[in-house]
């Protein structure tokens, strides 16, 4: 029933791909009352959502260079610990400088976390080695922030469970092969199913596509075009949890300069390139030496650490490449392409950018676009719903 | 709280078995310790012994029956007793009772929590400790032969 | 920067030689009366991975291939597999370490929905009410945990993969067992409570569906990949059990 009291059965939402994003986006629409169907071709967040570091933000690795990054971050960043308790190993993180030139940046970086929000502690080099004891002896100064550790995949099924225990049908191993487009108007989706080989077609009143660094894929089925490249980075998990908080470089962004606890791992990360296909990443051996020559700087045991994977995960880059960049900007991390607007394409959106944090403020700021554009009279209430445990997910 | 007064044991027997749709190994599957650790060819061990004391069982209670048919049934038995062939299959049960035994006493330890973290060391200390005995032991049955 | 043999095996041979395998994957869809074997020849160098492997049937001999899998690192526990028979974590297991044809299943004791992939629903349903996922760090001693913060915290070990109901030969005939991942992560809670209740837990595990259905036999704990060491887990829950039967026993004869 909308807000405006007839009984019109509620909006047909279909979500296509089950990463953070599409998880995220289908609890807010649910409890906004929409009806949510969402696909995803494997395991929810087996895309790139499932294979991160496990880091969540502060938002201090963009207190300097992008402040609107660092003040979505650190928002998010305290409203997922109330709306996820007991899913996160809430130990801080350590920004370290290790070289003159990193001292050099340590004043902006507190004066630039100061701004956005993000509280600081100063620590001498001894304090900071009673805290993690495998620290480089030679840091010359850390300063204390409130990043956290989430588990990569069970932190976004949280959101799935909820969303599904409210209603919301969510159909893994389900890949879409077709969008169904009829003059310009997108009315849903050829899908098989990969549980019964089937093909079958699920119609809604708007497709979204959460794809992310497969956006511009989807988006070419129907016919419109996403400035969207998958830019990849590679990591290391190390056996041996070589440290209790995150440790990070207090630099510039660069490669390697995070280590990241995971149960009784290590995570070093990450680096950067572009590719055209998502679908099989390299993993350059370079790029996996640098990050033992980067993770030793923060950490030296990393060098003998054996050895337990690599691998590689594509963020959705978003950028124009040519064509002017017409998508509406909801902030600068994300983005939502109505493309009803921007090419002339009704009853499709899509939906890109974003880091893990901030799953929950995209799909808020994407329900609203939604919501508006389907004439839905809600209110997000996904800042204060708390989620249910992601095994409840699994509930027979 | 359940009849039982365990929690959750109403559901769990209301529910029935867990499915498994037959997909995986068989049923006789335990019986297969390639590719398993030391702990399973120690159960398989364990199985097997045990079937074969239990069968022994009857079979010492059916040949201990002969003597309710005199003397000389039992004479001949004893005869069948002392051929070199059933002086082997004796080693035999001899190995099945310190295994089953040995063994036992590695499962009892292990499964009160005692040293859980010991259970390979116990199983070849009493592999060492059994084969002693048995090698004693059957020197001993096959003195005279 | 020295490479320390650590480095050279997580890059591989660094003139690693192209080479194929043969994998005979499990297929089955719903509908089929039964299931099948297809066999692939698969291109792979040093440090490919099953799941590598499988994910390249997919892209470039069958799409309709259902896998499991997120993290591609040991810590989400989807991509749980049989592979020749024995339980593995299909993301860091190399081919380079197994034979020239491998076999590929799902993970046994679980119903499978297609493919590779099974029914986890009937995993976590053997799982007691009380599931939490962060407890106090062992790791690291000396460290002092700063200010505001009373301990440093982590994530449980288990990983939610399966493999250790898999490899467990009683859950093959005892099909209401709980399972070894069930009963480890109550004895855990057991271990460092949290809040959690303690002796509704104990009387949940002391079933004959409970921890003394297992019989010792320890696949559990070698199948492992996360050290949760489940069968040492379920063998200290029958310790405590015990130990309680036998003093309250003892109080009784007291009181008599």
């Amino acid at each position: 029933m909308s807000a405006s009291g007839s009984r019109t059965p509620p909006a047909h939402v279909l979500i296509v791909g089950g990463g953070g994003t599409g998880g995220a986006l289908a609890h807010d629409l649910t409890l906004r009352g929409l009806k949510v169907t969402l696909v995803e071709r494997a395991e929810f967040t087996s895309g790139t959502t499932g294979r991160h570091h496990g880091l969540l933000h502060s938002g201090a690795r963009y207190a300097v260079n992008d402040r609107e990054s660092a003040v979505e971050c650190i928002e998010e960043n305290t409203i997922l610990r109330r709306i996820c308790p007991g899913t996160f190993e809430e130990n801080d993180g350590l920004f370290v400088a290790v070289t003159d030139e990193d001292m050099e940046y340590h004043d902006d970086f507190v004066k630039g976390c100061a701004e956005c929000g993000i509280p600081t502690q100063e620590l001498t080099r001894d304090e900071a080695l009673a805290l993690e004891p495998n620290l480089n002896p030679a840091l010359k100064a850390a300063v204390r922030v409130p990043d956290a550790t989430m588990d990569a995949m069970r932190m976004p099924l949280r959101f799935f469970a909820t969303a599904q225990k409210n209603g919301a049908d969510l159909r893994n191993y389900m890949e879409v092969l077709e969008l169904v487009v009829n003059q310009r108007v997108v009315g849903g989706a050829l899908v098989r199913d990969h549980v019964t080989g089937k093909v079958g077609e699920i119609r809604a009143d708007l497709v979204v596509n959460a794809t992310g660094p497969w956006s511009e894929k989807v988006a070419a089925m129907a016919g419109v075009d996403v400035p969207i490249s998958p830019s990849p980075g590679v990591m290391l998990a190390l056996r041996g949890r070589l440290c209790n908080m995150v440790v990070n470089r207090l630099h510039r962004s660069g490669d390697g300069d995070i280590v990241v606890p995971q149960r009784a791992l290590s995570i070093v990360g990450t680096s950067s390139w572009t590719v055209e296909d998502p679908e099989e990443l390299d993993v350059p051996e370079d790029h996996v030496r640098r990050m033992y020559e980067e993770g030793v700087k923060l950490i030296p045991a990393v060098a003998q650490a054996e050895f337990r994977a690599a691998w590689s995960a594509a963020r959705p880059l978003i950028g124009s490449r040519g064509a002017a960049d017409t998508g509406r900007e909801l902030s600068r991390t994300f983005k939502t392409y109505d493309h009803a607007e921007t090419d002339g394409v009704e009853g499709f959106l899509t939906i890109t950018g974003g880091k893990a944090t901030t799953l929950r403020g995209m799909a808020e700021l994407c329900a609203d676009v939604i919501c508006r554009k389907l004439g839905v009279e809600a209110l997000c209430r996904t800042r204060d719903t708390i989620l249910l445990p992601h095994t409840e997910l699994f509930a027979a | 709280m359940s009849q039982t007064g365990i929690p959750g044991a109403d559901e769990r027997r209301a529910r029935g078995p867990v499915l498994r749709k037959g997909l995986g190994p068989r049923p006789i599957g335990w019986l297969d310790p390639r590719g398993r650790a030391l702990g399973h060819v120690a159960f398989v061990g364990n199985r097997i012994t045990g079937l074969g004391l239990v069968f022994y069982l009857y079979l010492h209670l059916g040949v201990l029956s002969m003597l309710l048919r005199g003397e000389s049934a039992w004479n001949d038995f004893l005869g069948l007793a002392t051929t070199t062939i059933f002086l082997l299959l004796d080693i035999l049960l001899l190995f099945g009772l310190l295994y089953h035994g040995l063994n036992g006493l590695r499962v009892a330890l292990v499964g009160m929590g005692y040293v859980p973290n010991l259970q390979r060391a116990l199983w070849w200390a009493g592999t060492v400790i059994g084969t002693l005995v048995l090698l004693a032991g059957a020197l001993h049955i096959l003195e005279d032969v | 920067m020295q490479t320390s043999p650590a480095v050279e095996d997580a890059v591989g041979t660094v003139a690693a030689a192209s080479e194929s395998r043969r994998l005979r994957v499990f297929r089955f869809k719903r509908g089929d009366e039964r299931p099948h074997y297809e066999t692939f020849d698969v291109p792979t160098i040093a440090r490919t991975t099953v799941l590598d492997a499988l994910r390249w049937i997919q892209n470039h001999r069958d799409r309709t291939l259902a896998l499991r899998h997120s993290c591609l690192h040991a810590s989400c526990g989807t991509c749980g597999i049989r592979v020749n028979g024995r339980e593995a974590l299909a993301c860091v297991t190399r081919v380079r370490d197994l034979g020239r044809e491998i076999t590929v299943e799902p993970v046994a004791n679980l119903p499978v929905l297609t493919d590779l992939v099974v029914d986890m629903r009937e995993f976590f349903i053997r799982f007691p009410d009380e599931h939490p996922s962060v407890r106090e760090s062992e790791f690291l001693p000396e460290s002092e945990p700063p200010e505001g913060i009373e301990a440093f915290e982590r994530y449980e070990d288990c990983i939610e993969c399966g493999l250790c109901l898999s490899a467990c030969p009683v859950v093959v005939t005892a099909e209401r067992y709980v399972g070894p991942a069930a009963l480890a992560w109550t004895e855990r809670v057991v271990e460092e409570p949290r809040g959690g209740d303690v002796a509704n837990l104990l009387a949940w595990a002391d079933d004959p569906d409970g921890v003394w259905r297992c019989h010792a036999i320890f696949e559990c704990t070698a199948a492992c990949p996360s050290n949760v060491n489940p069968a040492a887990r379920i063998m200290s829950l029958r310790g405590t059990l015990l130990g309680r039967r036998l003093r309250a026993h003892r109080r009784e004869d007291h009181a008599t």
